[in-house]
């Protein structure tokens, strides 16, 4: 019986030095992130049947056990998604609000200088210093339409680097998953136990990839997590991990889009829609819905200016009592063909009536049948009969060849237009200013219309002038980032309230542990009180055979 | 309900976070003197603001073309009231080669003088401005306007009057051209100067040259009246305009002041509520700092 309470004693002991290390490990992961505490179950030892009763045998510790909310975590992760998705998109596009802000090297200031070097020319046509200086503040004008666009491309440039980066990052997660599922199997099954600490690495794992992307996490029977994105590719099964890439656009090659190699080791090109949530999708948004659409309104403004400026110039004379020619070179519009495209058609696309553009890129297909107009930024379509065509002041025609079905076609009329805005003049007695070709040096006539183009209403069909063009994409720009500010603030601190509530489970409370600590001890010191009297029965036995 | 450690300072620092982050804000807008940093924090403002400053900036270049259009009509003016003067220097020769106790050698001087006068008629009508342009000319202002040769003076300068946009929906005429004020309605002044001048060197000898002598003159006079007449037609419409000029200066001006109100209103920053702002919540920071740290420290470690 005495050894018995020494027993007792011993596992009261064990217990409580289990009890003080397991409170030590929470005391020293307390900051450590996605950690949850742990806490020790015990059970009481099987008791032994002494005929009067069954009698105790103290104690035994069943398990270690994470205080783990699954639901909460779950949350926690989805909630992640979104604010990595807004918080990119915002950053993005708040990019593109600086650029705008700045009043003084905005656009409007080049294209008031320009305007006004016309009426300081319309005042003295014979002056060559006047002359001079319109050609100074057109050329300025360009410069900035085309620092403007330069801006808008190394914005592109930076959305494809951090492409790359979160793809290789998502990879690593995934690997690191894949390899940590492997690791748990092996740590369950050596000893039953849940191995707790790299669950919630595992767990921190997955946190971490829902902040890049959003993903869907299934635990299958084993315990392994099965992780899947998008429409329902696979990421992680089991012990393996498949791997996203990034692939260059196939009407575009300057720009980069997200790839999934699948098991038979071909690389699918994700659509974007299908991709949401995270950083990952957050730069998807950003580029089609406003990156794609500034840089096309920007262009709107540069050939609305362009075609207008060149369209009166044209209908004056210059110095030499020629008939006024082309003042601003306007890049044609892009045409890119879908790498994949098997019919041999050569599209052509001009501009045909400069007041119906809408600043929108388009995609054009054939089903065999007929053609569809697709515009990018609000998805409207329209389907064509036949070619050519007349559509939102562009022309559309094939030139040779055909379309087979599936055939597409990304047409851009505006989106390279501010980029590509140079003066085809240079020299200053070119300058049509003069309304009668006997082009007098008072001669005026034309740079009096010339002039009253700042204010007319040259585009979207006469509501507009280019110069309201401008402003309405500084208002889209403005109003999108306050939105996307608003958004992110209030998703923001939904997570906030979410990662609190997981906290309250699973995080460490200092002073919880150090109450633990104090009871542990006593159970320790008791428990040591009880293996002294146990051997304090025992040499009382002893003494009695003296 | 639990919270954890980890919690208590993440909480904190976040808030505190929040509260320095808009300081910093305060700040930048106190040190810019405007409300609106970006379009994102107005966006309908930003717009008003552009729209703004494109009107300022068109209406200070119709100011600038008015300054323009004021000079060149204020040279024709000039040039205008010589050829008033001289005109009416010429009647009174006219009139007193008209006295009948002159003889040839008299008449020989005045007609002396009324050579000298046509020079001086052509040089006028020939003026040029600052920048050398010819204002009497038309459009052709590279040349002069009248060029003399043994026919006469004729007029080379075109028809058209050159314009200047002096107000958003006013173009006026800022010059007049040359045959309409010194050869209007086949009253050619130079002609008429020039052949006056030649009757009065032609010796009187008798009775038909006398009797031609008083009809040139009266004729001569009638011409010059006429073409007096038309001078100051042309002069009074240019009085008309610098006058218009002079109300649309004022009409600009007060626009102007217009337009710095509205950007202003929309643009400049309030400093008293800015700075009324900044010291609340700089009460505000500092007490979260303080209960921050207070609860931070509390620790039942301490007291083991």
């Amino acid at each position: 019986m005495g050894s018995s309470i020494l027993d007792i004693g011993k596992t009261a002991l064990q217990a409580a030095q289990v009890g003080i290390a397991v409170t030590g490990h929470n005391i020293a992961n307390a900051a450590t992130p996605g950690y949850s505490r742990q806490e020790v179950i015990q059970s009481p030892a099987l008791a032994l049947n002494q005929g009067f009763g069954y009698v105790g045998q103290g104690t035994q510790i069943v398990t270690i056990q994470r205080i783990y909310s699954e639901l909460l975590t779950r949350q926690v992760a989805s909630s992640l998604s979104t604010v990595g998705e807004l918080d990119t998109y915002t950053a993005q596009l708040s990019q593109i609000n600086n650029l705008l802000a700045n009043s003084s090297a905005g656009l409007a200031p080049a294209i008031q200088d320009f305007f006004d070097s016309v009426q300081s020319a319309a005042a003295n046509p014979g002056d060559a210093a006047a002359r001079q200086s319109l050609l100074s503040s057109a050329q300025a004008l360009a410069s900035r339409f085309q620092g403007l666009d330069h801006r808008l491309g190394e914005i592109e440039s930076g959305v494809n680097a951090e492409l790359n980066a979160s793809v290789s990052l998502i990879n690593t997660y995934a690997n690191q998953i894949a390899q940590l599922n492997v690791a748990i199997e092996a740590a369950s099954t050596a000893s039953n136990r849940p191995p707790n600490d790299l669950l919630d690495q595992r767990d921190q794992l997955v946190a971490d990839l829902s902040r890049l992307v959003k993903v869907d996490v299934v635990q299958q029977d084993d315990g392994k997590y099965n992780i899947f994105i998008g429409n329902g590719q696979s990421l992680v099964v089991g012990n393996h991990a498949y791997s996203m890439t990034t692939v260059r656009s196939a009407t575009d090659p300057s720009r980069l889009e997200v790839g999934y190699i699948n098991s038979t080791g071909d690389t699918i090109t994700l659509s974007s829609n299908s991709l949401v949530g995270g950083v990952l999708g957050g730069l998807i948004q950003f580029r089609e819905q406003s990156l794609d659409s500034i840089r096309g309104q920007l262009g709107l403004v540069a050939v609305t200016l362009g075609e207008a400026f060149n369209a009166q110039h044209m209908q004056g004379y210059d110095q030499n009592g020629s008939a006024g020619g082309v003042f601003f070179s306007i890049p044609a519009p892009a045409i890119s063909e879908h790498s994949g495209n098997s019919g041999d058609a050569v599209l052509d696309v001009a501009i045909d009536n400069v007041a119906a553009l809408t600043g929108s890129n388009y995609y054009l297909r054939y089903d065999g049948t007929n053609y569809t107009l697709t515009r990018t930024d609000n998805g409207a379509v329209q389907t064509l009969g036949s070619l050519p065509q007349i559509v939102d002041g562009v022309e559309l025609d094939i030139t040779t060849g055909s379309m087979q079905a599936g055939d597409s076609f990304l047409i851009r009329p505006t989106a390279t237009a501010a980029g590509g805005l140079s003066l085809a003049i240079s020299d200053i007695h070119q300058i049509a200013l003069a309304e009668l070709s006997s082009a007098g040096d008072a001669d005026n006539g034309n740079a009096l219309a010339l002039a009253a183009l700042q204010t007319a209403k040259t585009a979207l069909n006469g509501s507009a002038s280019f110069e309201d063009v401008y402003a309405q994409l500084v208002s889209r720009v403005g109003n999108k980032t306050n939105e996307l500010k608003v958004m992110s603030a209030a998703e923001n601190s939904t997570l906030d309230g979410m990662i609190s509530a997981q906290q309250s489970v699973s995080g460490v409370n200092l002073d919880e542990e150090a109450t633990n600590l104090l009871r542990y001890q006593q159970a320790y010191q008791a428990a040591g009180k009880v293996m002294q009297i146990a051997s304090q029965l025992f040499d009382l036995l002893l003494t009695i055979g003296h | 309900m639990r919270i954890s450690t980890n919690m208590i300072y993440q909480t904190g620092i976040a808030r505190i976070g929040d509260l320095t982050a808009a300081q910093a804000r305060l700040q930048e807008q106190i040190t810019t003197g405007r409300k609106m940093l970006t379009p994102a924090d107005d966006p309908v403002g930003a717009t008003k603001a552009l729209a703004l400053r494109q009107a300022a900036s068109v209406n200070a270049q119709y100011a600038e073309n008015r300054q323009a259009a004021m000079y060149s009509l204020g040279v024709e003016e000039a040039a205008l009231n010589g050829v008033t003067d001289l005109l009416l220097a010429v009647k009174s020769t006219i009139v007193s080669a008209g006295n009948a106790s002159y003889s040839d050698t008299e008449r020989g001087f005045l007609a002396t003088d009324l050579r000298a006068a046509l020079e001086q008629l052509l040089n006028l009508a020939n003026t040029r401005d600052g920048t050398g342009n010819y204002i009497f000319s038309g459009y052709q202002s590279q040349a002069p306007a009248f060029v003399e040769s043994a026919g006469g003076v004729s007029y080379q300068g075109d028809m058209n009057q050159q314009q200047l946009q002096v107000s958003a929906s006013r173009r006026m005429n800022v010059a007049d051209n040359g045959a309409g004020i010194f050869q209007a309605a086949g009253n050619d002044l130079f002609q008429t100067i020039n052949d006056i001048a030649s009757l009065l060197e032609t010796p009187v000898i008798d009775a038909t040259d006398a009797d031609a002598l008083i009809a040139g003159l009266s004729a001569t006079m009638d011409s010059i009246d006429a073409g007096l007449d038309t001078v100051l037609t042309v002069r009074a419409a240019v009085g008309t305009r610098l006058n218009e000029l002079e109300a649309l200066e004022t009409f600009g001006q007060e626009l102007d002041a217009q337009y710095e109100q509205s950007l202003s209103a929309v643009e400049d920053l309030d400093y008293a509520q800015a700075l009324s702002d900044i010291s609340r919540q700089q009460i505000i920071l500092e007490a979260a700092q303080k209960s921050f740290v207070m609860i931070s420290g509390l620790s039942l470690f301490d007291y083991f």
